[in-house]
């Protein structure tokens, strides 16, 4: 018999929620100086609106102490799967006020695809936006990315925050307790932050010639985007806007980071070093890439696009790169990506598919899933082909000697099933509405596995269903389904239970 | 006679001045987008507005973008409708005559319009697979000017009356833990 959800629940639910946008409220103010300092007046009043509507719903969520209960595994999941929807609802203010939208439902789509560190984009006309609200776009990606609710976690200490952690699809603690594991988590993207953003800002200032604002501008929006595998870009062209070797170079390095695990951080950090490339997953993601490459390359070879090795090798190294790190950055058009068919469009399709390492900022199956799922597929086919009674190995290498049990190999085909369908389900959207195949899989599994690259479909002139898909295949991607299936089962209970 | 002489002098200038290039073939920047391997190597001339950044290099060459929208001519600040995103290509510009251009086009103003006219070098071996245009002769069009922006009003009381109210239902109503 379903339980319907009782007074107590809701307080439990709002009391966290308002805990998390108090933060989002003080992490609202950075734009606010940001619009204020660059004497942006027109955006600081959106800034001014959003922030209150954060600090309201925050100071009212906090009055609502719940009597008798604590914050238990489905309130903790409820909570981190609404936070995720109103977040960008609130956070889409700003952008749908700067008149670059052209339906209050595209701002609401731009700031779910930053929060979910997709990078797909409905604005009209990026080349004329403000500094702030650029500043914001990119902002909400490092927010994404980095997890609100840990952000909040980093903040508030105290009960249910273990929930919460894994909720928003961490798979490991490093350290002992949640908190610990999150201060640490800022800390390695601060240090990140401060070596990304100086090594940008010097490439733009000494190589690219800007001047050392603009410079210092693209290095922390890049910075941003890059090291979150978010995707957005300050200009329209994206990375292609720089024209420079050396500083996709560096953003590549920012989107590797962005894709490792925060345990495999640690381990490169604090030691030991050694077991890091016996992990599976580091071993999955390196063969996975190695094969998505080839794999790329040959099909540009094919296509006679390029006429020099060096110039096949960097543009398809970097799409590859992008895509299986689930960045998004591009250096080529959306219109001669959707050109690149065969095994190139295959290859950067399979990579954006597969995601990078659990417990980072990327999206997708990742690798671990990956190489469990081939893991135990070898161990089916080899029991099979061994005498009844022989014992086939279980064993694998994570952060040490672990064993593919029944359960775990379960949970990961779930995981990675559900993917599948939903790639699928955005793919099926896509062809009703006459998007050809290659190009509806191609997005879907974009939007899906939070990537961003585009081959044109999403649009500003995009039919709003299939807007709304890629908007669920968004969130649902980001959060790996557990959170929003526990909303869904909450809303039903409450409108279904006794 | 002298008719005749200047037949004959201008027969022999014609016949000795260099062979006349062919003009450059008149494109939009969405064409060279859609038809790019199919223009590789063509000299085209190209109209649109100079936006993002100046990027002077030490080699001699002015980087930037140029785009080849609607916002050009109806800009969103100046009530244009919101149309889409932008149509972009790079630019690579001789020094020479990149110097004296107004502020290229970003949230305060719409840029220089200017007429390229240059090398449409798609994926260059000589720069790893770039494409851009390389541009040997530039002319200002319409020059840059500023965008204005007037204060949201509406949305700045709302936020200072929204926050307000949070603030007193926080000193009012303080949390039991």
């Amino acid at each position: 018999m379903l339980i319907r959800p009782v007074a107590d629940d809701f307080r439990v639910i709002g009391f966290y929620m308002g805990r998390i946008f108090l933060v989002v409220a003080a992490a609202a103010g950075l734009p606010l100086v940001w619009a204020a300092a660059a004497r942006e007046w027109s955006p600081f009043g959106s800034f001014l609106l959003m922030g209150g509507v954060f600090a309201l719903f925050g100071v009212v969520g906090t009055r609502l102490t719940p009597k008798e209960q604590g914050l238990d595994w489905s309130h903790g999941m409820v909570v981190v799967a609404l936070t995720w929807l109103l977040v960008p609802i609130i956070g889409a203010i700003p952008l749908l006020l700067s008149g670059h939208f052209g339906r209050p439902l595209d701002a609401f789509f731009d700031a779910m695809s930053g929060v979910t560190t997709t990078g797909l984009s409905l604005l009209n006309d990026v080349d004329h936006l403000a500094s702030s609200l650029n500043f914001w776009r990119h902002f909400l990606q490092f927010l994404g990315g980095q997890g609100i609710i840990l952000a909040a976690l980093t903040i508030f200490a105290g009960t249910g925050g273990i929930t919460l952690y894994f909720g928003e699809a961490r798979e490991e603690r490093i350290l002992p307790s949640v908190t610990s594991t999150a201060r640490f988590i800022w800390a390695v993207s601060v240090v990140h932050l401060v070596f990304g953003v100086l090594a940008l800002g010097l490439v733009g200032w000494l190589v690219l010639g800007f001047g050392i604002d603009r410079a210092v501008f693209h290095g922390l929006m890049v910075f941003f985007a890059g090291f979150d595998t978010g995707g957005f870009a300050p200009q329209s062209t994206s990375i292609g806007y720089y024209h420079s070797a050396t500083f996709e170079g560096v953003t590549s390095l920012l989107m590797v980071a962005g894709a490792m695990s925060f345990g495999l951080h640690y381990a490169l950090w604090r030691g030991p070093r050694r077991g890091v490339f016996a992990n599976l997953e580091t071993r999955t993601i390196l063969a996975t890439f190695a094969f998505t490459m080839v794999l790329t390359l040959l099909g540009l070879a094919a296509t006679r696009l390029f006429v020099s090795v060096t110039g096949l090798t960097r543009q398809g190294l970097f799409q590859v790169l992008s895509a299986h790190t689930g960045t998004g950055f591009s250096t080529v058009p959306s219109v001669e990506l959707a050109k690149w068919g065969g095994l190139a469009f295959g290859g950067i399709a399979i990579a954006m598919a597969l995601g990078g390492m659990g417990s980072s900022t990327a999206g997708g199956v990742k690798s671990l899933r990956i190489g469990l799922t081939i893991k135990a597929v070898v161990n089916q086919i080899r029991q099979v082909l061994l005498p009844e009674h022989a014992l086939v190995g279980t064993a694998y290498h994570q952060s040490g000697r672990k064993h593919l049990t029944p359960q775990l190999t379960q949970s990961v085909m779930i995981i990675s099933l559900l993917y599948v369908a939903l790639y699928l389900l955005g793919a099926g959207v896509g062809l009703a509405y006459g998007i050809p195949l290659q190009q509806a899989l191609f997005e879907s599994v974009s939007a899906s596995a939070n990537v961003g690259l585009s081959v044109g479909v999403t649009d500003p002139s995009m039919p709003i269903l299939l807007e709304l898909v890629y908007m669920l295949q968004m969130w649902a991607g980001r959060l790996e389904f557990v959170a929003v299936f526990s909303l869904l089962g909450f809303v039903y209970a409450w409108v279904r239970g006794r | 006679m002298r008719a005749h002489l200047q037949v004959v002098l201008m027969t022999t200038a014609f016949l000795l001045a260099p062979i006349p290039a062919f003009a450059a073939e008149e494109v939009t920047v969405f064409e060279i987008i859609d038809m790019a391997a199919q223009f590789a190597g063509e000299e085209l001339t190209v109209e649109g507005e100079l936006v993002g950044d100046y990027g002077f290099r030490n080699d001699g060459w002015m980087w930037t973008q140029l785009n080849g929208d609607a916002y050009v001519a109806a800009p969103l600040r100046e009530g244009g409708p919101p149309v889409g995103a932008n149509i972009g290509i790079g630019v690579r510009i001789p020094v020479e005559l990149a110097e004296g251009l107004d502020s290229p086009g970003g949230y305060r103003n719409r840029g220089p319009v200017v007429r390229v006219t240059g090398i449409w070098k798609y994926h260059d071996p000589e720069r790893q697979g770039e494409s851009y245009l390389q541009v040997d002769a530039l002319t200002v069009t319409e020059a840059g000017r500023q965008l204005d922006e007037g204060a949201n009003w509406t949305a700045l009381i709302s936020g200072s009356l929204l926050l307000a109210v949070a603030g007193i239902v926080a000193r009012l109503t303080p949390p039991d833990n």
